[in-house]
């Protein structure tokens, strides 16, 4: 595909051609101008004293970086780390449990082919990866909170466990392509369907891996509807702590110090985000997730 | 211990194996999705208020009928989500798919303008909405500032009046990475063979784009389009974390007063789980049916290769 490109590309090189382009290079620049200056306002605002954002006319860049806001962010008064850790325990408890239950199914679903009710089961897969979310979680809410799991960390582990319609999916399309000689092969040698599932094909399904981790650590990361709802201030997470401003100790709001948290917040998606590019993309790709 | 009395066949201990690994999902899907969802429905029909369950009483379709008779709200919610709809869905799929065009032209740095253009959607809602606040708030934002610079002193409330622009903003903002990478994915999908068959038969440019590429395209554009209204119709975070002061209980200005808002605040702030759960289901019957009218509208401009050889 590349190289028809740039075959082409050097066959046609004249001065017309490459003047032809400078449009597409205005708006290509134009857009990652439009899109960079959020980032770029959130940073230098979170480098401002809360006075200087609050004054109008408003000046772009701070008078002097006020580094102090991250090291506030910090300050013991503020207990990120506990919200920082009790995110990331559900971000991970979930995402593991839902990365080992769903490959689990799609290992079920792609190599298990001559199964009685599996083609009945595999179009509820589907159904629900049409269902809208809403449909779920409120009457979860229902019941769980009869149930008296509210205020617990029980609804991330159960949701961990019953896995998710996408990464079933996204298993079963890798595990599909694996030839049926590897299967055959260790049954002779007298594996069981687990073992070859744990020790032959999980372990090669490196880029399912990856994909079904950073889109489900992001989710639960990012996720600031479902800890509200569900858990008191003491044991919320991150997203909620940060969604109302940071406070001093004489009850007024710190406002550029909660973007520096939101800052400090963003940044592992982003590195996550950079470590694992081209599986993020083309999980977006193959089937539609969203980021 | 002895060996069990029988042994199961091959075909019994394939299958056996079988739902021993779906298990969990299954148990889940009992479990975590339809008892609640039956549950869901039930309470529809009664008066629970989500703590005691002595004085739940059968209402029968009380609650649905509330819907369109006493509260005015949740026929307005819905018109809302409406017109929020069909300002951010042409929007996002139209500048989306530009982009994907133009980066789908010979042009260097392809790589890095995709990054680019994606990164915004890695943001979580939380961070993302503190950037907006700053940026749209009425009396500091730097929107207002830069619109000042042309018209002095404007002072635009986008947080509240115009909440629906700049709720679009945003949405278009986060959402452009994602259709980009869809539609572009698919216009390099395009074999070169069709564009350069085109090109030799002496199409131009225009023609090319108007009866090759864009009904290769219309499969994608209706996929996109079908995510992006289900997805439309259940806004709720952005605008609840933007202008309702970031509580579930907060009541966001009339213009971003969407469906799911209504449903929402009926449970979180008024604990009408009965009628919060009625509006939930006509919410969701609602999304099906536009969802099976799109997919009706399919046969008239969706491109199929089945089609085509009928012809």
């Amino acid at each position: 595909m590349d190289s028809t490109v740039s075959l082409k590309s050097t066959r046609r090189q004249t001065l017309s051609k490459k003047l032809r382009k400078v449009p597409a290079y205005t708006i290509l620049t134009l857009v990652t101008v439009l899109i960079s200056i959020p980032f770029i306002y959130l940073i230098v605002t979170s480098l401002k004293l809360d006075i200087e954002y609050q004054s109008w006319p408003i000046r772009f860049f701070p008078a002097t970086p006020q580094w102090g806001n991250y090291a506030e962010v910090f300050h013991p008064r503020h207990r990120i780390f506990r919200y920082a850790g009790n995110t990331l325990f559900l971000a991970l408890a979930q995402t593991g449990l839902s990365i080992l239950t769903s490959s689990m199914g799609g290992y079920a679903f792609a190599r298990f082919r001559d199964v009685p009710g599996r083609n009945r089961l595999f179009s509820i897969v589907i159904a629900l990866l049409i269902l809208p979310a809403m449909v779920t979680i409120i009457p979860q809410f229902i019941v769980f909170s009869r149930v008296g799991i509210t205020n617990t960390y029980w609804p991330w582990i159960l949701w961990g466990v019953g896995g998710s319609a996408f990464t079933i999916f996204l298993f079963r399309q890798f595990f599909l392509s694996f030839p049926k000689e590897l299967e055959d092969a260790a049954e002779v040698d007298g594996c069981n369907p687990f073992r070859i599932y744990w020790q032959i094909f999980l372990p090669n399904t490196k880029p399912a891996l990856a994909t079904a981790f950073i889109f489900g650590f992001s989710a639960v990361w990012g996720d600031w509807f479902t800890p509200v709802i569900y858990l008191s201030h003491r044991n919320t997470t991150l997203p909620v702590v940060i969604a109302s401003a940071f406070v001093n100790p004489q009850g007024q709001a710190l406002v550029t110090v909660t973007l520096a948290a939101s800052v400090i917040y963003t940044l592992p998606l982003i590195l996550i985000f950079f470590l694992g590019q081209q599986h993020i993309l083309k999980g977006v790709v193959t089937s539609g997730l969203k980021g | 211990m002895s060996k069990a009395p029988f042994r199961l066949s091959r075909r019994q201990s394939r299958t056996a194996w079988f739902y021993v690994f779906v298990s969990p999902w299954l148990l889940g899907l009992v479990f975590l999705t339809i008892f609640p969802v039956a549950i869901g429905l039930l309470t529809s029909f009664t008066n629970y208020d989500g703590l005691n369950l002595p004085t739940v009483r059968w209402v029968g379709l009380r609650n649905y009928n509330r819907a369109f008779t006493v509260d005015q709200d949740a026929l307005f919610s819905f018109r809302q989500t409406l017109r929020w709809t069909a300002l951010n869905l042409p929007a996002w799929m139209t500048l989306s798919f530009i982009l994907a065009l133009i980066l789908n032209q010979d042009v260097k740095g392809r790589g890095f303008f995709r990054t680019a253009y994606y990164l915004p959607s890695v943001m979580p809602a939380v961070a993302l909405v503190w950037v907006w606040r700053i940026i749209l708030d009425r009396n500091v934002g730097l929107l207002n500032a830069f619109i000042s610079l042309f018209r002095p002193n404007t002072a635009i409330p986008w947080l509240t009046t115009y909440a629906l622009p700049g709720l679009t903003m945003i949405a278009v903002w986060t959402g452009l990475g994602w259709g980009m990478v869809i539609f572009l994915a698919a216009l390099q999908g395009i074999p070169d063979e069709l564009v350069e068959a085109a090109r030799i038969d002496g199409a131009s440019n225009i023609r090319i784009f108007r009866h090759v590429t864009l009904p290769l395209m219309t499969p994608v554009i209706f996929f996109v389009l079908i995510n992006g209204l289900v997805s439309s119709f259940q806004q709720y975070v952005l605008p609840q974390l933007l202008t309702a002061g970031a509580q579930i209980s907060g009541v966001p200005p009339r213009s971003v007063y969407l469906s799911l808002t209504h449903v929402n605040l009926q449970f979180f702030a008024f604990q009408r789980f009965g009628y919060g759960t009625a509006l939930l289901w006509l919410l969701f019957v609602a999304i099906v049916v536009i969802t099976i009218a799109v997919f009706k509208t399919q046969r008239f401009w969706v491109y199929s290769e089945a089609d085509e050889e009928g012809k």
